[in-house]
């Protein structure tokens, strides 16, 4: 049997199991087949009903950063908080069903493209603003769900997550496979200027981008990629989200590349969340450094031959793009 | 010195034919990964152009901020003696001759790298 085959086989008897029904899987076609994860869309029948749904699937357990049913927790916890995120059927730890374990979610129609998001505002130059805004909302609602109630296993980062990122980057800084006196310099000043602890920790889903939301003609539909959510500071989201690199060359439009920062805090503070441009400042300034050490540690796991690929090479060569955006953050730290 | 065509005219041609006859011909991840290779091959074909040029700018630049003499010196070797200074911290003075420098130096290695990234300052982001 062919590995297709033998998905199409494993998710049907393993829904068919969790729902005590006769299912068949149809269409079954892979979105996206990365070293960490594949997602597989499909149609599952259930009672002459059609169900469009998508498993996530984990291919080598070694390499998942968080048990799969903590990751499906964290979009269950979203989706609980009134954030857009996919519903989650049915969590397999068991491998022996599509050769690893997954989730099972909702197919949520729309794009994720980050090119093909931003053609749809070519379309309806009104969506940007409304796409920032509901970004805005839907990490409040994020936001303003107790951690306490999130899943026991998720990642924390102390009681100061401005201090612990910090110690985490600056090591990341260190091992660096060439000395990076741009990247020394920032982190100079991002320690220098670090706001005091947030006024209150929050579960933050850590790669909320243009990239990993769905949308669609009326807006935001789901956020995507919770392998990462851990409890930290709130404006941490914020942040990362309007770095540079997720702009699609679209600068001047600070969100995403869709919209304006005004927009986004906007709909942050509608939504019961409270906008701290300083600290927001600083968490775009540290994302920023963040993704520049991460291009460098894809070059790395290159040229190290742990993951070698041709696109991990040119990640290297990237590097530069987020040191000039770092450096040009922090002028105001250097050139009053 | 080897024959026409230089290491840059070839590295033009790699990344044509990359660009066009193999990403057409190709899809999936194999096309990304064609187009990532041309556009590699675009960056070396400028790297063979101005990185001489660039590397010696880089060095004068760091020994600049550094206070010391250029000649003889190598851009790695000077950059872990920055980072070094850097890192033991306290040197405002240090810092502020060093943003300008490393800024200059950034702006040579976008030209080859990534041409037109420093059009954008981020002023707007700033008020």
């Amino acid at each position: 049997m062919n590995p297709f085959e033998q998905v199409r086989e494993g998710l049907a008897a393993f829904l068919a199991k969790e729902w005590g029904a006769t299912v068949e899987v149809e269409n079954l076609s892979i979105a996206s087949a990365g070293a960490r994860r594949r997602n597989v869309l499909f149609d599952a029948l259930r009672d002459g009903e059609r169900i469009p749904l998508v498993a996530t699937i984990i291919p080598n357990a070694a390499v998942q950063i968080m048990p799969i049913e903590v990751e499906a927790s964290h979009l269950r916890f979203a989706e609980a908080a009134g954030m857009p995120a996919p519903h989650v059927h049915a969590v397999c730890e068991d491998a022996s069903f599509v050769g690893g374990p997954f989730f099972v979610t909702t197919r949520v129609a729309g794009e994720t493209i980050p090119r093909q998001v931003l053609r749809l505002l070519e379309k309806d130059p009104a969506l940007g603003p409304r796409l920032a805004r509901q970004c805005g909302e839907a990490l409040a609602r994020l936001h303003a769900a107790d951690p306490a109630r999130a899943h026991p296993r998720i990642a924390l980062a102390g009681s100061d997550p401005i201090e612990a990122t910090l110690r985490a980057v600056e090591a990341l800084v260190r091992e660096l496979l060439q000395p990076s006196p741009a990247f020394t310099l920032a982190l100079r000043a991002l320690e220098r200027e670090r706001p005091p602890p947030p006024a209150r920790l929050a579960v933050v889903h850590g790669d909320f981008r243009n990239g990993n939301l769905i949308v669609g003609p009326d807006g935001l539909r789901a956020a995507l990629d919770w392998e990462i959510c851990h409890v930290g500071d709130p404006m941490e989201d914020l942040g990362w989200l309007c770095q540079r690199m997720w702009r699609f060359r679209n600068d001047a439009l600070e969100v995403g590349g869709f919209g304006a920062r005004a927009d986004l805090a906007a709909g942050y503070e509608a939504a019961g969340g409270r906008f701290e441009p300083v600290r927001f400042h600083w968490w775009k300034t540290m994302s920023t450094l963040r993704w520049g050490l991460g291009l460098a540690g894809q070059a790395k796991a290159h040229l190290d031959g742990s993951v070698p690929s041709i696109v991990m090479a040119a990640s290297g060569r990237r590097v530069a793009e987020l040191e000039w955006d770092v450096l040009m953050l922090l002028r105001r730290s250097f050139a009053p | 010195m080897q024959d026409r065509p230089t290491a840059s005219e070839l590295l033009a041609s790699i990344a044509d034919l990359l660009e066009q006859e193999l990403l057409a011909a190709t899809q999936g991840p194999l096309q990304h990964a064609a187009r990532v290779a041309g556009s590699l091959c675009r960056i070396l074909e400028r790297e063979a152009r101005l990185g001489a040029a660039q590397e010696a700018r880089e060095i004068e630049v760091l020994a600049g901020v550094l206070g010391e003499p250029a000649g003889g010196r190598d851009a790695l070797t000077l950059s872990e003696t920055l980072v070094h200074r850097l890192d033991t911290g306290g040197d405002a003075a240090l810092e502020r001759r060093a943003w300008p420098a490393l800024v200059e130096i950034l702006r040579g290695k976008l030209a080859i790298a990534k041409p037109g990234h420093d059009a954008w300052d981020f002023t707007a982001e700033l008020e």
